[in-house]
């Protein structure tokens, strides 16, 4: 089911959250809304959920105006809340409450909870499950729901560092077993990436890139879309350049900047050189094995030109609509 | 000691024959105070409801009105509802002073306060998410107005007990705008001031026992209610 907002402005009082003139969630694609806090993507979700209104503008949940019909939307916020009573009556509260037959709802249930891993947690009270359980008990709900349009508010928030590498492992294949179209948001680059299809990233309210997200990630249309997804930005005598994440390199190349080493970190595998190079704080990786500035230390670092974007016009390359031809 | 004696084993005695005014001052007594809870539930839920959830700038305001109206004293409450409902007073026409009505919407303004704050302070207890949580679920308002009560039911119920038990254990509120009419508006804490004045000991304990009973009777309803866990 494909999701549509066309003209869209949300406010608080006087304070403008959203202005979207248009984007589209393509049918069956995975996207990711990114950007930095208070962009306005968990705004963004509210207004798919049908929780919030626009003040102008429409949001069409498969070309039918929100608030969606109740069967249309699942929804996992970023905070499991449960109610009162065992994690299987959370699960299936909302099963119920679109109508399912005893029999189908626990099919689902016992599908959902043995694919998020908390079949074993089904009889214990949901308010006291576990941080990481009860954040896959969160998302085996909204799974289970097998909905059209599925919407996950940062689904890999409230893990501990192997609960969440684990979740980043199962959550594509979750995604492609139990949900239509997707829109996550997460403010984590990596977890875009990882998880998504396409990319939207969201900047005080306004759209600056959309698409699939090798397209977005390779075209970033100004530089702070640039340094979110992270390009070091530099400025040099032609202007602002950006420069893609890991393409700096030890030597000399196409585009050379020296760099003051300020620390030297050892991480078995590779070696990280910090410094600064044009007021601007740049990490670079050093084979293990190659001789090592010291700190203070002035090092000659580059990267290939394919990898170097200039910007010099940031305001008119802003990207307001998503393209309606997504690259596979 | 004696006497205590002698009046518990009469009061026994007056409760096991089924003695006719004990159980019609009972019956009234339960009657009244009853009324006074239900009319004070359904208003002061609703009410609780909007000032545990909604944010508005009257309402830290109105939440204080509420909790000095919980600790007024009943025979204030009493006074003022005399001076309104009394021959002379702007409701004088509807003769309700002296009536079982006019306890009832005494003890309705000495209930609703409680039941106010016990509503809201239940409500504001829940998690800010869960209403938006029942609507992406599914839940229509009704719905989910029936599921957050479930939810806030401890509060609930405690609003229930905490107004039912304000009422009838009050006594001064009663005798002034009820007038403890025998066979009319005397209800079991006023008969108990008056067989107490009138020295008759057994009668003020048989009374006394019945209205602990009656208390123990539904607040023990409410808590295994209140305490029994949703499937």
């Amino acid at each position: 089911m494909e999701a549509l907002l066309k003209n869209v402005k949300f406010s608080y009082g006087d304070e403008l959250i959203l202005d979207v003139p248009e984007v589209c969630f393509f049918e069956g694609r995975v996207t990711a809304l990114v950007g930095p806090n208070g962009s306005g993507k968990s705004t963004l979700l509210r207004l798919l959920a049908g929780l919030e209104s626009p003040h102008s503008g429409h949001v069409l949940i498969g070309r039918r105006p929100s608030p969606p019909a109740r069967e249309y939307v699942a929804y996992a916020f970023q905070e499991a809340v449960f109610l009162s009573g065992s994690l299987h009556a959370n699960l299936d509260l909302g099963l119920r409450l679109r109508g399912l037959p005893s029999s189908e709802r626990g099919l689902r249930i016992e599908e959902a909870a043995n694919a998020c891993g908390v079949d074993h947690l089904l009889d214990r009270p949901a308010n006291r499950l576990s941080g990481g359980e009860a954040q896959r008990a969160n998302l085996a709900r909204a799974l289970s729901l097998r909905a059209p349009l599925t919407l996950l508010d940062e689904p890999l928030s409230g893990f501990d560092e192997e609960g969440r590498r684990q979740m980043l492992e199962e959550l594509p294949g979750l995604l492609r077993r139990f949900a239509g179209t997707t829109v996550l948001v997460t403010h984590d680059r990596n977890e875009a990436l990882h998880l998504a299809t396409d990319l939207v990233l969201l900047h005080r309210g306004r759209i600056r890139a959309a698409g699939p997200k090798r397209e977005v990630f390779s075209n970033p249309s100004d530089p702070e879309s640039a340094s979110f997804l992270g390009y070091t930005i530099l400025q040099t005598e032609d202007g602002l350049v950006g420069i893609s994440p890991g393409a700096f390199q030890a030597g000399t190349g196409d585009f050379t900047v020296s760099l003051e080493v300020e620390e030297v970190i050892d991480l078995v595998d590779r070696v990280e050189v910090v410094g600064w190079a044009a007021g601007q704080r740049i990490a670079v990786n050093f084979p293990p094995d190659s001789s090592l500035p010291s700190a203070g230390e002035q090092v000659i670092v580059s990267a290939p030109t394919g990898m170097v974007m200039s910007f010099t016009d940031p305001v008119s390359k802003t990207v307001d609509s998503l393209s309606r031809a997504p690259v596979a | 000691m004696g006497a205590i004696w002698e009046g518990l084993v009469e009061a026994v005695r007056l409760i096991g024959t089924g003695d006719g005014e004990l159980y019609s001052i009972a019956g009234r007594s339960l009657l009244v105070s009853g009324s006074a809870t239900a009319l004070a539930m359904l208003v002061g839920v609703p009410a609780g409801y909007v000032l545990g959830r909604a944010r508005f700038p009257a309402r830290t305001l109105i939440l204080a009105g509420v909790a000095t109206g919980m600790g007024m004293p009943p025979v204030v409450a009493g006074l003022v509802i005399w001076l309104l409902f009394v021959r002379s007073g702007p409701f004088g026409g509807l003769e309700l002073i002296y009536t079982k009505q006019a306890i009832i919407i005494v003890q309705f303004f000495i209930a609703t306060p409680l039941v106010i704050a016990f509503t809201a302070a239940s409500i504001q207890s829940l998690p800010t998410r869960l209403p938006d949580l029942l609507a992406v679920l599914g839940a229509g308002r009704l719905q989910t107005l029936w599921l957050l009560a479930r939810e806030a039911r401890l509060g609930l119920l405690a609003a229930v007990m905490a107004g039912f038990g304000a009422v009838v254990s009050e006594v001064g509120a009663s005798m002034a705008v009820g007038g403890n009419l025998v066979g009319d508006t005397r209800v079991l804490t006023t008969a108990i001031v008056t067989e107490t004045s009138r020295a008759d000991t057994e009668r003020a304990i048989a009374y006394g026992l019945v209205l602990l009973a009656i208390a123990f009777a539904i607040v023990t309803v409410l808590t295994v209610v209140q305490q029994r866990s949703p499937r």
